[in-house]
Formats: structure tokens, C-alpha cells, sequence
């Protein structure tokens, strides 16, 4: 059974499509890589996911459920969007980590907001905040951070801060994480510790879709791979299929330029 | 020398009085053009037209014209032409118009500072909030606002060390601030007559307050200085 | 949207320009009909016959006298105490029980008293103000009750030189705004600066910026010379005689009240005795 289900989803920016018709699925405990030049759409496709932008047409459905559909007035008002964004996680290019808070107070924010809407809050506060605080540890102490707990994201390095922003989605315990270029910004020394904590979580069967310009890393870590150009998915499947034995001339050229440069 | 030292008890005492004027429309101003200030910014970056182009024109006029102006025309315009004058002649309906005036005048030039704050917070900021479920009224008290308040903190202080002096304005509507007990020993006041250092003397006041100013500004910026 | 900004600006000028027709449509219209006047001020043209009587009831309606003043001894000052005191203050005060209300004292920019008037700010100026065309155009003014002259003021160490007004022409003055002073230097041709306020001519000789000031004689007696704030200064020769007048918005009847009000004080010496108090008893006029 699929855990996210995009149907034919467009968008465009004035005049400009920027998604031409985008149909996919995902199952349950696999990673996805999309792959593309740049302005193929591939972060629009990621932003629609998580509502930060709102597609012209299709559907979206995560567990059967109908997250989106562009002809249900009733799925875009904006209180319910706002629960529907936690079934997603996102960990942006630029971290967009909150300055004011140092590495632990980041990935414990958005949890100790959410909790104190629960009912139950007042009575159960301090027992709330300590689960909160041991997650928020332990997700640290997975990112091999546990010594910048109390740093501020302008103390760190950027390949520190991209752990803190992945620990940081993380917390919300999301259905399907994304990932968008997650290594661009940084220096090429540092794309190493950000990439194999990725790895680790796909070893952990954790659901995800990253967008990547590391090609061997999509390779090496895809359960499933598109190829998109011009807003269109020109060809999508298994990652030794894609980048062995590509189907579709723009992917052959394209998988070209990016082994040679 | 000794003529001065003779004269300073009551010219003194008298500055101070002018003294506590200033610093009354001062504080005032400050605690009335904090939140208007933030509401005009809302106004001029607010999606709905009527009211954005209502508030930019607001800070247009404001800005565009001397404070001076807008004193006397606040304080004279209802008499005048209104034939109601609503603020009365008295001392108190004078610091009713002056305040006003200051709000009023502030608020705009703050207001530009504000959407400079806000507008300088990057967009990643918000959609990071957004994207971890938090409500909008979330995202700009627990994200936003601080690291506006960070930015604006530099150009506030310029602002309001520039409030303490332009306060003197309002002696133009016969708002006995600190100048005016000042110039008054000039041509006589208080039995002192002929007396041209009072004057001289209310810059030492406006010294010392903005000396205080600077550093407690300094001091919240330094505060503020632990996150970048 | 360039095009809405133009429509939207458009729209403020023109509900701007409707308030002030609107207000300068009151005002004749209070003047013209005459009748009940509440209280609103005449229009300037039909203001002599002042006949609705509505100032003198507008200022007994709400009990009291706003009466414009600024510092100046021995006219408006304070005492020891925190009252108003002086020749003008006692006698506006005096003035005001008689109409059955309270003085009240306001300080106001010497620049801006008319339109502390028109604006209803005060109810009158009473300020040992010369009675100067523009005053008398302006405002409706009572009789004149005190003499005055306007002197020409030099460092001491100069005043020989500078004893009548042929000798002045080679000075550069400096002159209160607006005041009796500027009018008579710009008369005789002299070289002038106007500034705002006597006491900062008499600064600008005391710091040198200027040659010399004309201010009113009455100020100068209290204010230059030995024991006084300005030791070094002295006033020489007089250039021309003036009056003091009370001011009243433009055909006020409260000018006709007054002028009976000094009739009768100067008739029963009450007048004199509070001249005398002030030192200025030389210079009252009869009434």
C-alpha cells in the first residue's frame, strides 16, 4: 500500500508551468530521489508537498487520506493545512535554523508549541516537557551533536547546522520527510557527515523524498528514482535502472553532463 | 561666576520643571508610537489595497512635512477653521496636541523601521514554522519578532535619541519644555533677567538623558548580540 | 495600480479643499445673520458692529478668561509664588471679576498670538503689546492705556557715539519679529536682522553678532544696564513713541467692555494704585 499518492498535479507561477501534470507514488519505508537540472521543477513538486505552495491542479493523498485535492475548496483552508503539514517534514538547503535558539531549543520548539494545545497540558506539563527534552536528546545524540546541544546555529559549522535542521523535522515524528538539495549549501567537505546521516535514517527504513544534485548519493541510498525535466517526470525507477540503463534520451544526456562535470 | 552661582537654586529649579515637560512628552511619545507604529507597518504591508495605500499616504504626509507644521496645524487647525478648539488654551490641552502631534509624526517614521525589521527577516524563517505545523501568531512571536527586534534596534536608538531633541518643537505651541524655561531667563523670569547661560545650560540635560539612553541601548543591543 | 494611487490622492485633496470651504462658509454665515451667535467669532468685514454680543456671553458661558501673556516683567511675571503677577496681570484679573469669571493665565508664542485668538485659545492678549497697524488690523483692541517708546540699545562703552538717529546708519540691528522695533529701523533704512524674540536681540549685542537692538523702553529699563543681566549694555536715544493696547479676536465686543472697565478703574484710582505697585504709574494714559 502506497503511503503518499500525487496525482497529477500542476502549478504554475503567472505564466510559467512549472509542474506539468506530476503523477507519483511511494511506499512505506523507502526513499526517494528526484533528480534534474536546475529549474526542472523538482523544489516546486517538494514545496507542494509541504503546502508551501498550493498546486492549480491534483490530488495528494498520504495513508488513503485526501491531504489536497485542487477541486475541494474544503482542503485548502488554512487552519487545516496546518495539521495536514505534519504528516510531512522538510529539511530546506539553506537549514533556515532559528538564530535564537541554540541547537536543543530548535528541534524542541515546534513539539513544546504543539503540546501546549492538547488538553490535557496544564495537568500533565512537566511530564510533557521532560519526553520532550529526552527526544530531543536522543535525535541530537543520533546526529552525533550531543556536544552542541547548547550552541547557537551561528556556533556550528553548516554541515552541523543541516544535522540540527534534520533532527529539528524529526522531533515531529513526520510520515515522509524531504529533503530539498540538502547538501547544496554546503562547503564540499562538509556534504559527507549530512549525507551519511541520511543514510542512516534510509537504513532505518525511514519514508523520504530528497532532492539531490549528488548523484552517486541518489544512487547509493534511492529505493526509487525520478528524473524530471521542465516540470515533466521523464522517467522514474529503480536507481540501477535509471543511471545504468536510462530509457529516455534527456536522461541519458543529462546523467552525461553531471559524470563528466 | 559668582552671579551664576548665585542664580543656579532657581534657574535649576525651574529647568527642571521644563525639564520633566520634555520628559513627559517623551515617554509619551514613546509608549504611544511603539504600538501605532506596528499598526501602520501592518497597514503599509497589509495585502488589502484601500488600507495599504491609506497607510502609505498617512506616512507620506507625515514624513514628507516639518513636525513643526504639524504642531501648529494640529493645535490651531480645529479653532480656527473648525471653530471648535478642541484642545483648549490651557497647559494640559497643549500637551494633549503636542503628544498627539509626537505620536502621531513617530509612529510613522517607526513604522518604516518596523517593515524594514520585518521585511529583513528571511522568508526561510516563516515557511521553517510553517513547516513544523506552528500558527502564524506563533511564528511571529516565537521566530520572528525577536530576530526583528534585533534588527531595529540600531535604527530605534537613532529615532528616539533624536525624540529626546526634537521634543523642543513643541515649544512652538507654547509647550513649556525645557528650551522655553530656558530661553524665559533670557528676558526674564523668576527675578532673573538678562540671563543668557540658562539657555546654554538645558544642552547639559539633554547631554546626561541621552548619555543614559545611549547606554541602555547599548546595553540591549549588546544583549541581543548572542545570536546572529 | 499607479493609476489608483493618483485617484486615491486625488480624492484626499478634494475632501480636503470641502472641509476649508465648508469652514469659511460658517464663518460669513455667522457673521451675516448677526442674530444668536453662538459664540463663533464674526467675519473680519461686518466685525465692527460686534452686535450678537456673542464673545463677552461666550466668555461669561464657560466662566472664564484665557488671557495670552508671556513672560515680562513688570507687565506678566511671576513673583516669588507661582501666580501671575504684574501691571497688566493684576489688571486682567481685576478685569475678569468684574465680568463675574476667572483669569486665566496662558504663556504663548509671541509669533502665534493671533492665531491663539481666531483659535479660540485664548480670549485676548494682554501683554503691554504696541499698538501697531498690524496689531489694530488683526485683532479688535482697546483703548490705549500705557505709553511706551522704542529704544535703541548699544554696549555702554559705545553709547556716545550713537545718541540720535542720524548717528545710527553705520549699526546693524537686530529686531524682534514682527514687532514695533522692526518697523522702526525698516523705516529709517538701517541694516537689520529680524529675531525671534526681544530678549534674543538684546543676546545678539550682548554676543556681539549684532551692533546694536531697538526693544521697548519699558523692557529695556528692567532689563540693561548696571545691576541688571545685560551690566555692559545701555539704551540711548528713543525712535518713536508707542502705545499699549489689550487685544481681542476681530469684533469682539469684549474691546467695548474694557475700555469701560479702564474708565471706570482709572475714575475711582484704582488704576493709578496698581501702576504705582509696578512702577509704572508715568506712563499710564488717561482714560
Amino acid at each position: 500500500m502506497s503511503i503518499l499518492e500525487v496525482e497529477h498535479i500542476c502549478k504554475s507561477f503567472n505564466r510559467t508551468e512549472v509542474l506539468k501534470d506530476i503523477s507519483f507514488s511511494l511506499e512505506k519505508g523507502q526513499a526517494l530521489s528526484v533528480i534534474g537540472s536546475s529549474g526542472s521543477g523538482k523544489t516546486t513538486l517538494l514545496r507542494c508537498l509541504n503546502f508551501l505552495e498550493t498546486p492549480d491542479q491534483g490530488v495528494i493523498r498520504v495513508n488513503e487520506e485526501v491531504l489536497f485535492d485542487a477541486d475541494d475548496p474544503s482542503t485548502r483552508q488554512e487552519a487545516a493545512i496546518r495539521k495536514k503539514r505534519l504528516h510531512f517534514g522538510l529539511v530546506f538547503q539553506s537549514f533556515n535554523l532559528f538564530p535564537q535558539y541554540t541547537a536543543l531549543q530548535n528541534v524542541m520548539l515546534a513539539r513544546e508549541l504543539l503540546a501546549s494545545e492538547q488538553p490535557d497540558y496544564k495537568a500533565r506539563k512537566k511530564e510533557i516537557l521532560e519526553e520532550i527534552h529526552v527526544q530531543a536528546e536522543t535525535l541530537l545524540r543520533q546526529m552525533g551533536l550531543e556536544n552542541r546541544r547548547d550552541n547557537y546555529p551561528h556556533q556550528l559549522s553548516g554541515g552541523q547546522c543541516q544535522r540540527v535542521a534534520i533532527a529539528r523535522a524529526l522531533a515531529l515524528q513526520p510520515d515522509i520527510l524531504c529533503f530539498d538539495e540538502p547538501t547544496s549549501a554546503l562547503d564540499p567537505e562538509l556534504t559527507g557527515e549530512v549525507l551519511r546521516v541520511i543514510k542512516e535514517l534510509a537504513d532505518e527504513n525511514t519514508t523520504m523524498v530528497i532532492v539531490t544534485h549528488e548523484m552517486a548519493f541518489a544512487r547509493d541510498v534511492a529505493d526509487h528514482v525520478i528524473f524530471m525535466d521542465d516540470g515533466n517526470i521523464v522517467e522514474q525507477g529503480d536507481p540501477m535502472q535509471v543511471f545504468e540503463q536510462p530509457k529516455e534520451e534527456r536522461t541519458r544526456q543529462f546523467l552525461q553532463r553531471y559524470t563528466q562535470g | 561666576m559668582g552671579q551664576i552661582m548665585e542664580q543656579m537654586p532657581i534657574v535649576v529649579d525651574a529647568l527642571n520643571i521644563g525639564f520633566l515637560q520634555t520628559l513627559k512628552l517623551f515617554f509619551v511619545t514613546l509608549i504611544g508610537a511603539f504600538p501605532l507604529g506596528l499598526v501602520i507597518a501592518f497597514g503599509s504591508m497589509s495585502r488589502f489595497g484601500p488600507l495599504k495605500y491609506f497607510s502609505k499616504c498617512v506616512v507620506w504626509i507625515i514624513r514628507g512635512t516639518p513636525l513643526m507644521i504639524q504642531l501648529l496645524i494640529i493645535y490651531y487647525f480645529p479653532g480656527l477653521v473648525l471653530h471648535k478648539p478642541i484642545w483648549g488654551g490651557g497647559e494640559a490641552g497643549r500637551f494633549l496636541a503636542a503628544s498627539f502631534s509626537f505620536v502621531l509624526n513617530y509612529a510613522c517614521y517607526f513604522s518604516e523601521i518596523y517593515r524594514g525589521g520585518i521585511q529583513g527577516v528571511p522568508v526561510g524563517q516563516e515557511e521553517a514554522g510553517l513547516v513544523l505545523g506552528m500558527t502564524k501568531s506563533q511564528i511571529f512571536f516565537k521566530i520572528t519578532l525577536l530576530q526583528m527586534i534585533k534588527r531595529i534596534v540600531p535604527p530605534m536608538s537613532n529615532e528616539i535619541i533624536t525624540l529626546v531633541k526634537d521634543t523642543s518643537l513643541a515649544r512652538i505651541i507654547a509647550l513649556q519644555e525645557i528650551i522655553w524655561a530656558g530661553q524665559a531667563f533670557m528676558k526674564g523670569s523668576h527675578g532673573i533677567s538678562g540671563a543668557i547661560w540658562p539657555l546654554f545650560f538645558t544642552a547639559v540635560y539633554y547631554l546626561v538623558f541621552n548619555g543614559i539612553l545611549t547606554l541602555l541601548l547599548g546595553r540591549l543591543e549588546r544583549k541581543l548580540d548572542y545570536f546572529r | 495600480m499607479m493609476k489608483k494611487l493618483v485617484v486615491f490622492m486625488l480624492t484626499m485633496v478634494m475632501v480636503f479643499s470641502l472641509t476649508a470651504c465648508g469652514g469659511s462658509g460658517d464663518q460669513s454665515d455667522s457673521g451675516s445673520d448677526g442674530g444668536s451667535g453662538s459664540g463663533t467669532e464674526s467675519d473680519a468685514d461686518s466685525g465692527s458692529d460686534a452686535s450678537d454680543g456673542s464673545d463677552l456671553e461666550y466668555v461669561k458661558g464657560k466662566g472664564t478668561l484665557v488671557v495670552g501673556i508671556t513672560d515680562f516683567e513688570p507687565m506678566d511675571y511671576k513673583g516669588d509664588g507661582d501666580e501671575w503677577i504684574g501691571f497688566d496681570a493684576d489688571m486682567a484679573k481685576a478685569f475678569a471679576e468684574s465680568l463675574g469669571v476667572e483669569a486665566e493665565f496662558v504663556e504663548i508664542d509671541w509669533d502665534n498670538k493671533i492665531m491663539e485668538l481666531d483659535g479660540k485659545t485664548i480670549d485676548c492678549v494682554w501683554n503691554g503689546m504696541t499698538l501697531t497697524d498690524e496689531v489694530t488690523s488683526a485683532m479688535e483692541c482697546s483703548n490705549a492705556y500705557c505709553n511706551n517708546a522704542q529704544v535703541v540699545i548699544v554696549p555702554a562703552s559705545e553709547a556716545d557715539k550713537y545718541q540720535d538717529t542720524d548717528s545710527l546708519s553705520d549699526l546693524s540691528f537686530a529686531v524682534e519679529a514682527g514687532s514695533a522695533g522692526e518697523a522702526a529701523v525698516a523705516d529709517l533704512d538701517l541694516e537689520y536682522t529680524p529675531v525671534k524674540a526681544q530678549s534674543d536681540a538684546l543676546m545678539e549685542v550682548a554676543a556681539g553678532t549684532s551692533s546694536a537692538a531697538v526693544i521697548d523702553s519699558l523692557m529695556a529699563a528692567a532689563m540693561v544696564g548696571e545691576g541688571t543681566g545685560y551690566a555692559d549694555l545701555t539704551y540711548t536715544c528713543g525712535l518713536n513713541d508707542e502705545e499699549y493696547g489689550v487685544g481681542f479676536r476681530k469684533g469682539s465686543d469684549l474691546a467695548n467692555a474694557l475700555n469701560d472697565f479702564f474708565a471706570s478703574a482709572y475714575a475711582d484710582g484704582s488704576m493709578m494704585e496698581c501702576a504705582e505697585t509696578y512702577g509704572v504709574q508715568a506712563a499710564i494714559i488717561e482714560q
